[in-house]
């Protein structure tokens, strides 16, 4: 999850897709779209479709921080930051 | 191939994860194209699929295709391949020279009848193992009319086993307790057609699920 809020969090507002997550983290997809979709459950993330950049390909599910999702990794990357709301969404 | 395999496996993932996860199917089939440009299409749908298994037991919909699995190739097939065992088994049916109980009565009218009922109660004991395999297969396809028909077939073929090993004075513990086993499958399949019926309130088929 670590590496996740990572790469997320240094992309700030910009939106990513999923297989580019995966090569930036390393992590498979059976380890990363659980993560995705409890992190979009629990409001940190968000999603949002976006239009096939090439005719006749699938749309794309396309990921980002939401600001909860920011302040969150950002009391992860700095632990003397945490507030308590934050240590119990990572317990 | 492999990009076939792949794709059969992503399609499988899509099904694990049912409806409430609908949009997370269509996300990962969307990634899949760009796995499939990097030439990782398969490692990546078996991840998906890794995904959908694990979120099935946390959903209505993912438990109740688990436990479709689960009776199916737990209980009913395992009881098909039993019953073919038997039938390869069995010293009555076995036996070339007319049957082991024609052999051993010194009486020649019943060993006529004891030789004489080999192939219908060969044949019966075939339709049980067949049947039981049909009734898996209609089960985890949710067509509960054929799991009517199938499941008619098979009580039908079980009374008959032992209406006619009582007929012939054989050793019917076996049946009547195969005959036990299979009222409770149809009572597991029951249970099943119901919770199909109040997942699903639109979509049952056959007096079963309703």
């Amino acid at each position: 999850m670590q590496k996740l809020l990572e790469a997320l969090s240094v992309r700030g507002r910009q939106w990513c897709h999923g297989y580019d997550l995966m090569k930036e983290t390393g992590l498979s997809s059976g380890t990363l779209y659980p993560l995705l979709m409890r992190m979009t459950g629990q409001g940190l993330v968000e999603a949002e479709w976006r239009e096939p950049t090439q005719p006749g390909r699938p749309a794309r599910h396309a990921y980002r921080l939401t600001a909860a999702g920011a302040a969150f990794a950002q009391a992860t990357a700095d632990p003397n930051a945490t507030s308590l709301p934050f240590k119990a969404a990572l317990a | 191939m492999t990009a076939a395999v792949a794709r059969a496996v992503m399609s499988l993932a899509a099904c694990g994860l049912g409806e409430s996860r609908r949009e997370w199917a269509f996300a990962m089939q969307g990634e899949f194209e760009a796995a499939m440009e990097d030439g990782r299409p398969l490692a990546f749908a078996a991840g998906c699929l890794l995904t959908a298994l694990r979120e099935m037991p946390s959903q209505e919909h993912g438990r109740f295709v688990l436990a479709n699995y689960a009776l199916a190739l737990g209980v009913l097939i395992p009881t098909a391949v039993l019953q073919f065992a038997c039938l390869a088994g069995s010293p009555f049916l076995s036996s070339g020279q007319g049957g082991f109980y024609a052999m051993l009565t010194p009486d020649r009218y019943l060993a006529d009848a004891y030789s004489s009922a080999i192939p219908p109660m060969l044949a019966l004991w075939l339709l049980l193992g067949m049947g039981h395999l049909r009734l898996a297969w209609v089960l985890l396809e949710r067509d509960w009319s054929r799991v009517i028909s199938a499941g008619a077939l098979t009580v039908a073929a079980s009374v008959t086993l032992v209406i006619l090993t009582g007929v012939l004075f054989l050793d019917d513990a076996g049946v009547v307790r195969q005959a036990g086993l299979l009222a409770v499958e149809l009572t597991a399949i029951y249970a099943s057609a119901r919770w199909h019926a109040r997942l699903f309130p639109g979509a049952t088929s056959g007096n079963l699920a309703r």
